[in-house]
């Protein structure tokens, strides 16, 4: 709400300097946004909350001043002095002259009509014309610049309708037609739906209801009889209406905020006074004011005892009175616990006891609000997610990674890209977030990859990244399901990426060992990418990037991906660890080379040797598995070179039970996995 | 001829220790202790030979001596090794090392400013009791505005203010889907952080007295300032006797656990559908009033919609934006940082 400092003068008395007053607005909720010096007047652009629309016009605001610095507040009462039409041929009665029908009740639940004839257009006086042009209003000729005004004066809007041009003389406030058009003054066309309310002729729409005129009745130079509409509309169907057509205006502003029911009247009187005394004319008799009486405003009780129960300070009886009535309420009754008061027409926010606590306050002062009272100490815990989210983290960085936040809304194909969690269609936002981007996503691979091309097209040499995000894996009925996720993207290879999970899981003491199963997967190198299980539950996918995904992605290889599900580590975790004694004893290692089959796996032969060697097995390395010599060893085997390390907890090995256990080994794997000795 | 042979190994000492304290290097000193101790052409080698010219009667004393004076050049030539050892390697003749050469790289990531952020406001509410809670980012109508106070007819409802969700169409490449499900409540990414709250509610009788920070989305434009994603940080208090004043001291603890000094808080009066009295707060920092976030004393309507009673406890709630905090801190200037997650970037924090 732009306000003149000027205009504002004209209902309070203020004395103080604008930007004295202007702190005090502030801080009883009205946010200053900026001030500016224009000439002699000063330009106060003010925030108002969408529960307060009594002060999107002057008044309003000069009403806030008043009670605030106790100053009178004064409004001027129009007066309008009608004009004996009797004597000429045109009837005499503002009721058989026109009519006003309301068709949509629910949209439209007061309409006011008055006629002014033979008016003449021109511009507008000058002080008039510099008050709009200081708050940034169009001017336009007079007629439209009093509508105007009156609306900036006391925040009903009005509108002027040539009534010439209104075809059979008639309003009728209805439902738009499906595909009805209007052409408004903005001399655009737009196309109207059955939700639309519109003001129509006998014929066809001739404004949209709250939100603009139309062309077609426009107040021109040659306008000389005017209609001036004074209504009330349903705040939700303006404000859907205003959107869908993207026409939002000062009038569709205040509708959609609520208008003051008692206010209509005024306005119009208002409205046709200043028509009268600046655009000359006459008033035809009468008023049509169609509409269902207003009913009363429910009175409010306010015991004394909530303020002190909300606010934590006690205010005088006297103060709250006081302040309430300067607010416009009218007391009923008081006693000393308690008052009833019916609060005013403009202030459709205050229906309930704590509406009246809060303007007590705000009116008495937040500063008298205290800010070290002794609040009583609780104890407050770490949840166990943050404690596994702060050992992931510490994990993730300490492994060189960085941690991205990526948006949670996706474009199509990324969200097509890889998704290895559900198979379900993903969600949809009915905007796009970002440009292109409307998937809610079901992996956060495709992000971590796009800020990997984005890096790598930065030229930056390291990019390692991990981000711990939700993805959304819809469900049929309800919500879907928010899975707390871990990814990383990395340029290194398979299995620096898979020791980082195995250095994961050994910090969440996570029990059960990991276990790989092949994944084949579009996004994967064939023969590279797995799913990774801790017993038989899911706990995620690791791979090598495909050269085709590279392609997908615009990026440089190599890659390697990796994503768990957090909350099956959170199962699996354990947060707090018992102690176990150290041996004290020396350690004894044995290496071993194998000759074995290619598809013989390291995990199996692992698997063998911990059996084999049982709880005196301190560590177990693998050295080398990529040396093949077919010439030698035969064709389709590998060499697995090995070393075991043993240490009891309870006494010194020997080297003989050391060669005997690595004889087992050997001898074990040799049943089991058809290796050979390497001799 | 005992004094001839004993002037000989004093004469043998003092030229041993004088050449070994002068070798510079391990070379020089190598050199030196061949000279003087070589096995087989060493001078104490040839001087011990007149050991046999010495009279008999004399032998004991000047043997007594040769080893004496032999253990002494020994000494003096171990000091001088060590002297050459602990002046390092170049001295000792090895290649010079270059102190200036880089470490080994060790490469350790780092969290993401908004994730560090996060960390330091759970710390700090936490020290006042607080304990973060959790919320679906997606949501119903129920806990994103209705419970909330937040009716139908308010303009935060509108669709176009919201991203309301749809599930795809199978195998279409736009949704084709109508933006609510048939028979389904119509679904919505959370535009506030505030649906935690009913959550708790819903779920625990009072007191209450939890955070929850997480990301929410409401579909602004990206410029710097805007993001349709960011963070908030949401706090809740409820018990029998809790007030505005409660809140102010709560906000002015929290500003000075953030900001590390004593600083002073303001209330402006504001409106939001959840709380009333509602509040802005300001806190004083370097001479101004810095924007802190909204507040105000929970709505007794939204009370009622969990299930409690207004008349028997109140509460306070207060919101704040995480990206914003964390730009003032940091100097970052535009939001849109935060989510390009350029590695120099993220490196820098």
């Amino acid at each position: 709400m732009i306000v003149s400092w000027n205009w504002l003068k004209d209902y309070v008395p203020l004395k103080d300097a604008p930007a004295d007053v202007v702190q005090r607005l502030m801080m009883a909720g009205l946010n200053l946004e900026s001030t500016e010096q224009l000439g002699t007047d000063v330009i106060i652009d003010l925030e108002v909350t969408s529960n307060r629309p009594d002060c999107l016009g002057h008044i309003g605001i000069a009403r806030e001043a008043s009670v605030l610095y106790g100053l009178p507040l004064s409004i001027p009462e129009p007066t309008v002095a009608a004009t004996d039409f009797s004597s000429e041929r045109i009837t005499d009665d503002l009721r058989n002259y026109t009519s006003v029908e309301i068709q949509a009740p629910d949209l439209c639940p007061r309409y006011v009509a008055r006629v002014i004839r033979g008016a003449k257009i021109k511009p507008s006086p000058s002080q008039m014309a510099v008050r709009l042009a200081t708050i940034g209003q169009n001017v336009i000729n007079n007629i439209v610049d009093i509508t105007n005004y009156v609306m900036m004066e006391c925040g009903q809007p009005l509108h002027a309708f040539d009534f010439q041009k209104l075809a059979g003389r008639k309003i009728i406030v209805r439902r738009a037609r499906a595909g009805e058009t209007l052409e408004a003054i903005d001399h655009k066309t737009y196309t109207l739906d059955g939700q639309m309310c519109v003001i129509a002729d006998a014929e066809r729409p001739v404004a949209l209801a709250g939100v603009m005129g139309g062309a077609s009745s426009e107040v021109t130079e040659s306008t000389t009889d005017i209609l001036i509409e004074a209504a009330q509309f349903a705040p939700l169907s303006v404000r859907q209406t205003a959107r869908k057509l993207k026409l939002h205006s000062p009038s569709s502003y205040r509708f959609e905020r609520g208008t003051d029911p008692e206010m209509v009247d005024w306005a119009s009187r208002r409205c046709c006074e200043l028509i009268l005394k600046h655009a000359g004319g006459e008033l035809v008799e009468g008023v049509i004011d169609v509409g269902p009486p207003r009913p009363e405003r429910t009175p409010i009780v306010l015991r004394l005892a909530q303020l002190e129960r909300i606010l934590g300070i006690e205010i005088p009886a006297e103060t709250v009175r006081k302040i309430l009535s300067a607010l416009g309420c009218r007391e009923q009754a008081h006693d000393a616990k308690a008052l009833t008061t019916v609060p005013p027409s403009w202030r459709r926010d205050l229906a309930r006891e704590i509406d009246l606590v809060e303007e007590v306050a705000r009116i008495h002062g937040y500063d008298q609000i205290p800010e070290d009272v002794s609040v009583p100490m609780t104890a407050s815990h770490r949840t166990d997610d943050d404690r596994l989210l702060a050992k992931v983290r510490h994990l993730m960085t300490a492994a060189g990674f960085d941690e991205a936040m990526t948006a949670s809304v996706v474009p199509e194909r990324w969200s097509a890209a890889f998704s290895p969690w559900t198979s379900a269609e993903p969600l949809v936002t009915s905007t796009p977030m970002l440009e292109g981007a409307d998937r809610l996503r079901r992996s956060l691979i495709p992000s971590l990859l796009d800020v990997r091309r984005i890096n790598q097209s930065l030229s930056n040499p390291v990019i390692e990244l991990f981000e711990t995000a939700r993805i959304y894996l819809p469900q049929a009925g309800g919500l879907p399901r928010e899975q707390w996720t871990l990814a990383a993207v990395s340029g290194q290879e398979f299995l620096v990426v898979k020791g980082a999970v195995e250095a994961l899981l050994a910090a969440l003491h996570v029990a059960e060992p990991l276990a790989l199963a092949e994944y084949p997967d579009p996004l994967l190198t064939p023969g590279l990418g797995c799913r990774l299980l801790l017993g038989d539950q899911l706990l995620g996918f690791l791979g090598e990037l495909s050269p085709a995904a590279h392609k997908t992605f615009s990026l440089r290889g190599p890659t390697t991906i990796v994503e768990l599900d957090l909350g099956v580590l959170a199962q699996r975790a354990r947060l707090a660890t018992h102690y176990k004694p150290q041996s004290p004893y020396p350690t004894i290692a044995r290496d071993i080379n194998l000759i074995v089959a290619e598809s013989v796996r390291w995990a199996d032969i692992a698997a063998t040797v911990r059996a084999t060697a049982g709880q005196d097995l301190e560590r177990l390395e693998c050295l080398d598995a990529a040396y093949r010599d077919p010439e030698k060893d035969g064709p389709g085997t590998k060499r697995l070179l090995f070393s075991f390390t043993l240490r009891p907890q309870d006494r010194t090995l020997t080297g003989t039970e050391a060669d005997a256990v690595r004889d087992a080994v050997v001898a074990a794997c040799s049943e089991r996995h058809g290796s050979r000795l390497l001799a | 001829m005992a004094a001839q042979f004993l002037a000989d190994l004093d004469a043998l000492l003092a030229e041993a220790s004088a050449a070994f304290s002068a070798a510079a290097d391990g070379e020089a000193l190598e050199a030196a202790r061949i000279e003087f101790l070589g096995a087989a052409k060493g001078r104490l080698k040839a001087v011990q030979k007149g050991l046999g010219t010495v009279a008999k009667e004399d032998k004991p004393a000047a043997g007594k001596r040769l080893n004496e004076v032999k253990e002494a050049i020994e000494t003096a030539f171990t000091s001088a090794k060590d002297r050459l050892e602990s002046a390092g390697p170049a001295a000792a003749g090895g290649a010079r090392f270059d102190l200036t050469l880089p470490g080994r790289p060790l490469r350790v990531g780092r969290l993401h400013p908004i994730s560090q952020t996060i960390d330091e406001l759970k710390d700090i509410m936490g020290r006042l009791g607080f304990t973060p809670a959790e919320g679906p980012e997606i949501e119903d109508e129920r806990h994103n505005f209705e419970a909330l106070n937040i009716p139908l007819e308010h303009p935060a409802r509108d669709p176009l203010d919201n991203f309301y969700l749809a599930v795809a169409a199978a195998g279409a490449g736009t949704a084709t889907a109508p933006p609510h499900q048939e028979h389904a409540a119509p679904l919505l990414l959370r535009s506030q952080t505030s649906t935690v709250q009913i959550r708790v509610m819903e779920r625990q009788p009072p007191p209450v007295r939890i955070i929850s920070l997480g990301r929410v989305y409401r579909p602004d434009a990206a410029d710097a300032t805007h993001y349709p994603m960011f963070h908030q940080m949401e706090g809740l208090l409820i018990d029998r006797h809790a007030t505005l004043a409660d809140l102010k001291s709560v906000l002015r603890m929290f500003a000075t656990g953030y900001l590390g000094s004593d600083v002073h808080v303001r209330f402006r009066p504001s409106f939001f559908p959840f709380t009333e009295p509602s509040v802005e707060c300001d806190y004083y920092w370097n001479d101004r009033w810095i924007e802190f976030g909204g507040a105000g004393m929970v709505d007794p309507n939204v009370l009622q919609a969990v299930g409690y009673d207004p008349e028997e406890v109140s509460g306070f709630a207060f919101g704040l934006g995480v990206e914003r905090l964390c730009m003032r801190r940091h100097g970052i200037t535009d939001i849109r940082e935060f989510y390009k997650n350029d590695v120099r970037f993220l490196q820098q924090f």
